[in-house]
């Protein structure tokens, strides 16, 4: 109900058409001074600020992985497949859905946006409403 | 191969025109060892199963075939940035024009300085062949980096094993323009010991300063020990390099090297400095009753530290509250050792834009590129 409420306040704004973001695939999305990373990783949309909250590298060239997740000492389990973004510099974890970090959830995050596949286009939902809007297609040689 | 997208944002290139930068570690990468081919003769090709030589069939058997010394910790991500991949795919730091696009002209560097990212033999068992190496990897950085680009000076490296080769290789090659100091891994063998001092000789008259940067501590059967026995993990043997530092440092100063060698610096890279205080009080604190030991100490031994020797800002220590690394460093008077380092293309490097906010101008300078000049040969 939240999100509902909080969507309609939001500004609607109509990316790009959905087969234009492939499993797999990213695009870079500037919204006036702010850089967004839209990316489909196996048919969910997720939409990241461009921007390692700790020194600022550009997220969009991050791995998509799993990890080992929390467990008993000289245990590991390995889990959250596909879940987590990478920071490409320092290897910062970040939850796509939540954008919440692995080692500090509670205190440091990255900024995620409200993306969702609708009526076969991706749209962006902003809390500003944006004077110019810039797509760019973007390949990096890893997952 | 789809289109890259690598824009720089013009507030961070606005930002950085008006400074001066030295990078004091930046790492060029060989693609594979066959692009050594052409400055060994055919006996080392030979021993290093390269060129004509190339012989894969046992080559993941064990004792099958010569295997580069590579590190046993394993990086449980990557050991290199994921947007440092060249355009054509290669190897973050395999390709020198995209390294000065990707790194000099986003920061203004003025010069770069190389130190050998791919691995280093100077801990291998086989010295001959080591040497051999070493020399190759020294023609071909020159060469291949040093030639193409004049803001890349570059680190010739030496054989710790044989100080005798290590001196014949800075006669080959010290004075040549570009060689900005020389790179000495470690080993088993604690810098101060005497050992080391016909390279100390050399680089001194040289004007070259040592450079020290972690490589050999896990590689071969000549690398060092981590103290209390081998680290279980990549995150253990990597919070503890600097160990590695402080007791080279203990060792340099108190075998009497700079009372020897008063003009020679020492930079260790990629070891940190927030240590710097505790290493600094213990060695005065002991010194002050046990110097006659070494009785050839004329200072504190925290005046030959900040006199000689010379520390890269990275992987610079985060404290809980970011002025506390200022105090740290005004605490033990270290503004004129500080040297900074990116240590692209690695996975611990650092972003110049968001580091020394707080840092008075002044001291941004020396660690920028004053301290640099005064320790390096340009």
């Amino acid at each position: 109900m939240d999100q509902v409420e909080k969507t309609l306040n939001q500004n609607r704004l109509v990316l790009f058409p959905a087969d234009q973001l492939q499993p797999g695939e990213r695009k870079l999305v500037k919204v006036d001074q702010i850089e967004i990373a839209v990316m489909n990783v196996d048919e969910n949309i997720y939409a990241i600020r461009n921007e390692c909250p700790h020194q600022g590298i550009s997220m969009i060239y991050g791995s998509i992985s799993g990890t080992m997740v929390t467990s008993k000492p000289q245990e590991y389990q390995y889990g959250m497949e596909n879940e987590l973004i990478k920071c490409p510099l320092h290897g910062w974890e970040f939850d796509l859905k939540t954008g919440r970090s692995v080692f500090s959830p509670n205190q440091v995050s990255l900024h995620i946006y409200d993306v969702r596949k609708e009526d076969e286009n991706i749209v962006l939902y902003l809390r500003r409403s944006p004077e110019k809007v810039i797509v760019q297609d973007f390949s990096c040689n890893h997952k | 191969m789809g289109t890259f997208v690598k824009e720089k944002k013009s507030n961070e290139i606005n930002e950085m025109n008006a400074v001066s930068l030295i990078d004091c570690d930046v790492h060029p990468y060989l693609s594979s060892l066959e692009e050594l081919v052409p400055y060994l003769d055919e006996a080392y090709q030979k021993q290093l199963n390269i060129g004509k030589f190339r012989n894969e069939m046992l080559k993941n058997q064990n004792n099958g075939s010569f295997t580069f010394p590579m590190g046993r910790y394993g990086n449980p991500g990557h050991v290199l940035r994921m947007d440092a991949i060249t355009p054509s795919g290669g190897i973050p730091g395999s390709d020198p024009k995209f390294l000065t696009q990707d790194l000099f002209d986003r920061y203004n560097t003025t010069y770069g300085i190389l130190n050998i990212g791919h691995g280093t033999m100077g801990a291998y068992h086989n010295v001959n062949l080591a040497a051999a190496y070493t020399s190759a990897a020294n023609d071909w950085l020159y060469d291949k980096w040093v030639e193409s680009d004049k803001r890349f000076k570059m680190t010739m490296e030496v054989v710790p094993l044989d100080p005798q080769l290590s001196v014949k290789e800075i006669e080959r090659i010290g004075r040549k323009p570009g060689i900005a100091g020389i790179n000495l891994r470690v080993v088993n063998i604690p810098f101060g010991k005497r050992h080391f001092w016909p390279i100390y000789e050399i680089a001194e008259e040289y004007g070259l300063p040592i450079l020290v940067h972690p490589d050999a501590e896990n590689t071969a059967e000549y690398a060092p020990d981590q103290a209390i026995g081998p680290a279980s993990s990549y995150i253990e043997w990597h919070t503890t390099l600097p160990i590695i530092a402080m007791r080279q440092i203990s060792s340099l100063v108190f075998e009497g090297v700079f009372e020897k060698f008063p003009k020679l610096k020492f930079a260790f890279i990629e070891y940190g400095f927030a240590w710097l205080p505790h290493l600094m009080w213990r060695m005065d604190k002991n010194w002050k009753g046990l110097r006659q030991e070494v009785p050839w100490l004329k200072l504190p031994p925290s005046e030959y530290i900040r006199r000689n020797i010379r520390l890269g800002t990275q992987p610079i220590e985060e404290p809980y509250k970011p002025n506390h690394l200022l105090e740290l460093i005004q605490m033990v008077n270290a503004e004129d050792m500080l040297l900074f380092c990116s240590d692209y293309p690695h996975w611990d490097g650092d972003n110049l834009k968001r580091l020394f906010l707080r840092f008075p101008e002044e001291l941004k300078k020396k660690i920028y590129f004053e301290n640099a000049l005064e320790t390096f040969k340009f």
